[in-house]
């Protein structure tokens, strides 16, 4: 009985051993991709850029005596689609391209408006690839030159761009919510914009301060500076906006200026269809504190009038914004699409084919309404105690 | 329930004929007596025979081992009364022995004895013996010489909070100390002997009531089944009458602390004390009795649960952290924060070999530390333990030999092993972690898991002397939960145990 067991337990020990660890990677075999990007040559070929970590180059306690080593190596090759360049890359790499730590991918201008099909198959296929890397999109120069630029605040440059998305402090989307967007008929994707910097003659950086519109899988315009802002109020990625707004002519002493910073932004939707055509009305509320005050009003008397100059300026800045997608982009990036289908879940079905001729003809309603809950300050303020 | 204690045939047979089984009555002759206990100890030096007249007149034998009486107790409250002149009343031998018992009074015990088997195990367990002139009855006295060591606090079971007292290896003494505990004629305490060769007393103890009658008779049943020629530490009991021998999952609790038996005694279960082994046997037990330990019940019970927790989280690092980081670090890297990976990844640059190979080199170089530690004289453990940490630590991280998250995952799981109270449980879990290495190293996660499950069926299949392993989990009984997922407050806890 025992000997059988002990002949049963070998066995099935065999059968484990003998395959080996077929599936092992060590962890110093593997090129671990932070960031790829994608470009399209002159010659019409897929162009990947990947940026890899060296784990020797990143300062450790052991290392500390030697010279400091570039902790990232950019490698670039062109195929006839994102496979075939990575093969290429791969023939130059010892190690294996490994993409489970690649934590954004960066769109280059042209490529994007040329369309997206052919590297989207790679994004979603491959099982190494995260549905939340962060996507980017350049602004004015290629995926490659991005991932070259160097980054003084962070050892990986990759890691400063995904740090920025992840912070919020522009527009942050992830490739999963790029995917649903851009599968679904409701709505259009946008992604964040990225360019380069310059600081001074050499230093070099990029920057997060725009978003790309698409419409359906073509790049179609960028978003930028009050439109990306009404974009983000609107569709409530308010972290970290500051609003400022002139409430009185600047003086030689004061710029006349009220900064506030977002503390809740709330959109309702309301779709309707009448004679056949659908009707929007949008209801926007936000709260807000202030940060700053350079006038001379005094905001526990005059709050009111300040809540209503921020409620004209948000509509402005709003309908601004969806008067540009409306007629310039063409592009629901808002997802009225989606609010509609919602509601009337029958009538979609007739039009969502042709949502996109549709959208810039609709007519829109905007409500705002804006209130300053905290005034920040207990006392006046100081030029206002001198009075 | 019931297993066969078997023992291979040549061996029994062997130990049959060193056994001393002859069932003689003695003879009214002195020499004859003489000579058949001689013959009985032959080439024992240490047996003292000697002839000697009491009251004056009555020639007698006494026999004796030398080392094991109590020489004070010998000459002056046996010998001293007898040798004294007196007149003997009656030429009847039954008469005469109630004589010399009157004489002494009650200070040996004097007990008669008839049976040459009888006097053989009564003198080698430090009796004397006093053969009288044509009396085929023999009396003997017990005036053991009581070797022990002084109590003091068992070293393995250290409290900051209770009773400073552990186990010694009387069984007497032990016994008080019990008996001390819980004031109740309840408590029994039934005596065996278990070993063909060396027969040690086994005192079996439970409070009537309390322990389940079902459980008593199994321990009883299994203590006879025992075919041993000497049980010289209760360890060897608990082997042999486990449910289990060959799980590494202790299914009987050994302790050195009176308190912690007084309580489980209480609580209903047996327990075992074996006669020359300081540890104590708690049965039936359940996985939970190894993380938990008599302090728990002696401070506060927020505290004592927060204490269980960190005991149940210790102890799956013990034996699940160093498969669990050769699973994520070879096979599935994505699962680490990125910074994370890269510091790993320039850790593994210079180290040659696989994770896992690394993982079981140092796993077992703190094995082999520890139990180097255990067996070398305590001025030498500590040198081990600079070297240990040292040179094998420092040196291998920096000859590029070992990667330094290496070092940290095994003096984690070192240290965790330590956590779990029960040594025996310690050792299971710190055993489990090398097969666990090896199903990492081969699957992955997949293998870790596998590896928690194969663990998990093993111990829903075991049963401590009837009782699933895993109780009251599995079997699930909520009440009985409270002294198991929390300490809960005596008050609750009183409630619980009057109920049942």
């Amino acid at each position: 009985m025992i000997l059988n067991r002990i002949f049963f337990v070998s066995l099935i020990s065999c059968l484990a051993l003998l395959t080996g660890c077929w599936d092992r990677k060590e962890m110093d075999d593997l090129a671990l991709v932070l960031a790829s990007g994608v470009d399209l040559t002159d010659e019409g070929q897929v162009e990947i850029t990947l940026q890899i970590a060296l784990p020797t180059g990143i300062p450790s306690s052991l290392q500390s005596s030697g010279k400091a080593a570039n902790p990232i190596v950019v490698l670039s090759a062109a195929g006839k689609d994102s496979i075939d360049a990575f093969d290429q890359l791969q023939q130059q790499m010892s190690r294996r391209i490994n993409l489970g730590h690649r934590g954004v991918i960066v769109i280059g201008e042209k490529y994007a408006r040329q369309g997206f099909d052919r590297i989207l198959d790679t994004l979603l296929r491959s099982s190494e690839s995260r549905y939340n890397s962060y996507i980017v999109t350049t602004y004015g120069t290629t995926a490659k030159e991005i991932l070259n630029s160097p980054y003084q605040l962070e050892l990986i440059p990759a890691i400063g761009i995904n740090k920025l998305q992840y912070n919020d402090y522009s527009l942050s989307i992830q490739i999963d919510k790029f995917i649903d967007a851009l599968s679904s008929f409701d709505k259009e994707p946008v992604t964040g914009a990225i360019r380069v910097t310059k600081h001074g003659s050499k230093q070099q950086g990029f920057i997060l301060d725009k978003a790309a519109v698409y419409r359906s899988n073509k790049l179609v315009g960028f978003l930028s500076g009050d439109e990306l802002k009404a974009f983000r109020l609107l569709t409530r990625k308010f972290d970290g906006i500051h609003l400022t707004t002139q409430m009185e002519p600047p003086t030689k002493k004061q710029k006349g200026t009220i900064s506030v910073q977002m503390i809740k932004a709330e959109t309702n939707i309301h779709t309707e269809l009448k004679n056949g055509k659908p009707e929007v009305s949008i209801y926007f509320k936000a709260v807000a504190k202030v940060l700053s005050n350079d006038t001379n009003m005094d905001l526990s008397k005059t709050i009111n009038r300040v809540e209503e100059r921020f409620s004209e300026d948000c509509h402005k800045a709003i309908m601004g914004m969806l008067s540009r997608t409306q007629k310039k982009f063409k592009a629901d990036i808002v997802g009225i699409g989606r609010e509609f289908h919602i509601q009337h879940p029958y009538v979609w079905k007739k039009i969502k084919n042709d949502w996109n001729m549709r959208y810039p003809e609709i007519s829109i309603q905007l409500i705002t309404d804006f209130r300053i809950e905290r005034v920040g300050r207990t006392q006046a303020p100081a030029q206002l105690q001198e009075n | 329930m019931i297993r066969k204690q078997g023992i291979p045939g040549k061996i029994k047979q062997k130990h049959k004929e060193l056994e001393y089984t002859t069932e003689v009555n003695l003879s009214d002759n002195l020499d004859e007596n003489k000579a058949a206990l001689q013959q009985a100890f032959s080439n024992c030096d240490d047996l003292v025979v000697r002839d000697l007249h009491i009251f004056g007149v009555l020639p007698c034998v006494t026999a004796y081992l030398d080392v094991l009486v109590d020489d004070t107790l010998w000459d002056n409250g046996l010998l001293a009364p007898l040798m004294l002149p007196e007149k003997i009343e009656s030429d009847n031998p039954a008469q005469l022995i109630e004589q010399i018992k009157n004489k002494l009074g009650s200070v040996a015990k004097p007990e008669i004895a008839s049976n040459l088997k009888e006097i053989v195990q009564r003198i080698v367990k430090g009796d004397v013996i006093l053969f009288i002139k044509s009396s085929s009855q023999a009396l003997r006295f017990s005036i053991k010489d009581q070797l022990h060591r002084q109590l003091e606090e068992p070293s393995t079971e250290a409290v900051i909070r209770g009773p400073q007292i552990g186990f010694i290896e009387k069984l007497h003494i032990n016994m008080a100390l019990i008996r001390q505990r819980i004031r109740t004629p309840y408590l029994k305490m039934e005596k065996l002997s278990v070993g063909s060769i060396s027969r040690a007393d086994v005192s079996i103890i439970y409070i009537e009531n309390k322990a389940p009658q079902t459980v008593i008779d199994d321990v009883k049943q299994r203590l006879a089944g025992i075919d041993m020629e000497s049980i010289l530490e209760s360890g060897y009991i608990e082997e042999l009458i486990s449910d289990h021998p060959y799980s590494p999952f202790p299914v009987i609790q050994a302790t050195q602390r009176p308190d912690l038996v007084s309580a489980s005694l209480i609580e209903g279960k047996v327990a075992l004390l074996v006669d020359g082994s300081p540890f104590a046997l708690i049965m039936p037990i359940t996985l939970w009795f190894g993380f938990q330990t008599v302090e728990d019940y002696y401070m506060n019970f927020i505290f004592a649960t927060m204490l269980r927790w960190l005991r149940y989280l210790f102890a799956f690092l013990a034996f699940a952290l160093p498969s669990i980081f050769v699973a994520i670090t070879t096979f599935h890297q994505e699962m680490i924060p990125t910074s994370l990976t890269l510091s790993l990844a320039a850790a593994r640059e210079v180290v040659p070999f696989p994770a896992m190979v690394e993982t079981l080199i140092m796993e077992i170089t703190f094995e082999a530390l520890r139990e180097a530690g255990v067996r070398l004289p305590r001025p030498v453990g500590q040198t081990i333990s600079i070297v240990g940490a040292l040179v094998i630590g420092q040196a291998a991280v920096q000859a590029g030999i070992i990667s330094a998250p290496i070092i940290i995952i095994v003096s984690l799981t070192g240290i965790a092993s330590f956590l779990i109270p029960h040594p025996g449980m310690s050792q299971a879990f710190s055993l489990l972690r090398f097969p666990m290495v090896i199903c990492a190293g081969t699957f992955g996660l997949f293998g870790v898991s596998a590896g928690m499950i194969a663990i998990l069926i093993h111990l829903t299949n075991l049963h401590s002397f009837g009782v699933p392993y895993l109780t009251p989990l599995a079997p699930f009984n909520r009440s009985g939960l409270m002294d198991v997922l929390i300490r809960a407050p005596w008050q609750i806890m009183h409630k619980r145990q009057n109920k049942r």
